[in-house]
């Protein structure tokens, strides 16, 4: 478990994160864009799951950081839910691998949605934006992603012997 | 050890990183709602890493919107030169048309330089501004003092006299029209001979003739003309229709009613008159 990782495998991790967020901000089409599922926010809770010795809660700061300016929100916004999420997946992450692939999902969704809520919160505290309905449709895309991103991915770790 | 993507760090238990990163936060969020410096350097640093990033992202729809905008533009092109096309014929028409009117008025503008009213050479002015109100009714031409224009010269239309210029500039003069209720015209009916004063009322359909007695035989429909005396207008030229007269025994006098014959709503550009030099013009004037 604790053997290196090779430069190569890095930057398949690196690579996955990376493609997360392009597709995080791809621009989109207003009619999809609410339902566009929180990539990152799964790629890093794989990653967690996959890996909890290598990618945790300083990782997600990092990515909710980025994520953050790319964004253009307030700086450690997503850095704060990010870290939560990974947090959050590492303490469940033996528990979530044992679960099957639908439930999986529920709960996946169910922590990722509870990132989100912190975000709502410090959104409206901040920023006095109220939460909306609409808030939650990414959460429900993001059940229904995540069987096929968790298949992929799993893929991709298993051909890159990353373990 | 730990690691942190990827890379073997020495790190504490996962509650206590959390706290940590949570504190962090917050601090950043504080320091980034209070417009901190430092924030401002930490996003840029973190924005020029991410920009090949965000360019990534922006690739294939920047290209597909390319190709698109490429294909709805030569679309659009040639749709355009339809349209302008037909509106090119049809300009065209119009603009053959336009030749025509200008050659018209050019025989029209040599007409006026004969001889509208005996005695005056008269000349076509531009009207610049006009204002139109209870207390003044002025119109503002584009000829002036370099063009010889002078105070107490007359302005008249196509259909009756306009008014007199009261003030002249270089290159502009103030008229006050026969509505202006500082204005006073000399008439004398046409069909009789009655000599009456027609003021002005501030409203640029109205005038009023005081000043005549019951006995005056003046009816509605009347042509009042300028009778030429004062000298500042024209003989002969007409100013005015009756409209209403009426009969108060409480009164000396007519309350009489006429409407000014020149459109003074209408157009934009008058006549201005010079009197000839000459014996004509001694004739017709009696003030």
């Amino acid at each position: 478990m604790d053997n290196p990782l090779s430069l190569k495998q890095r930057a398949l991790i690196l690579a996955s994160f990376v493609a997360a967020m392009i597709l995080a901000i791809v621009p989109l089409p207003e009619a999809i864009r609410l339902l566009r599922p929180d990539w990152t926010a799964l790629v890093l809770v794989y990653w967690c799951m996959a890996l909890p010795e290598r990618i945790g809660v300083g990782s997600g700061w990092v990515l909710g950081l980025f994520l953050d300016v790319l964004y253009g929100s307030l700086l450690g916004e997503q850095a704060l839910a990010k870290a939560l999420l990974a947090y959050l997946t590492l303490r469940f992450t033996l528990r979530l691998r044992m679960f099957p692939r639908w439930q999986q999902s529920l709960a996946v969704g169910t922590l990722v949605a509870l990132s989100d809520l912190m975000l709502i919160m410090i959104k409206s505290l901040v920023r006095g934006h109220p939460p909306l309905w609409s808030d939650t449709a990414p959460m429900i895309a993001n059940v229904i992603l995540w069987p096929f991103l968790f298949g992929v991915l799993r893929e991709v770790r298993r051909r890159a012997k990353i373990s | 050890m730990g690691t942190f993507l990827g890379w073997s760090i020495k790190r504490p238990s996962n509650l206590t990183k959390l706290i940590l990163f949570v504190c962090a936060s917050v601090a950043l969020m504080v320091a980034d709602s209070h417009n901190d410096q430092g924030t401002h350097m930490m996003r840029d640093a973190v924005l020029r890493a991410s920009y090949p990033l965000q360019e990534l992202a922006a690739l294939p729809f920047s290209a597909g919107h390319d190709a698109f905008k490429g294909l709805r533009t030569n679309a659009r092109l040639r749709r355009d030169n339809a349209r302008l096309e037909a509106l090119n014929r049809r300009l065209a028409v119009k603009a053959s048309q336009l030749g025509a009117l200008r050659a018209e008025l050019a025989h029209m503008a040599a007409l006026l330089h004969g001889s509208p009213v005996p005695g005056y050479r008269a000349s076509l002015a531009r009207i610049l501004d006009v204002s139109s109100g209870p207390f003044s009714q002025r119109l503002t031409l584009d000829e002036g003092a370099r063009d010889h224009v002078f105070v107490g010269q007359a302005v008249i239309d196509g259909h009756g006299v306009i008014g007199q210029v009261v003030s002249v500039s270089p290159d502009t003069s103030q008229v006050m029209l026969i509505t202006d209720p500082d204005s006073g015209i000399p008439v004398v009916s046409e069909r009789n001979g009655l000599r009456a004063i027609a003021f002005g009322m501030g409203s640029q359909d109205r005038l009023k003739i005081p000043y005549l007695t019951v006995t005056a035989d003046i009816r509605p429909g009347d042509i009042l003309a300028s009778s030429g005396l004062g000298g500042v207008y024209p003989p002969g030229y007409p100013v005015a229709r009756v409209t209403e007269v009426t009969s108060n025994p409480n009164l000396a006098f007519l309350k009489i009613r006429a409407v000014p014959l020149a459109r003074l709503g209408y157009h934009t550009h008058v006549l201005l008159l010079w009197p000839r030099k000459g014996p004509n013009n001694r004739k017709t004037g009696h003030g």
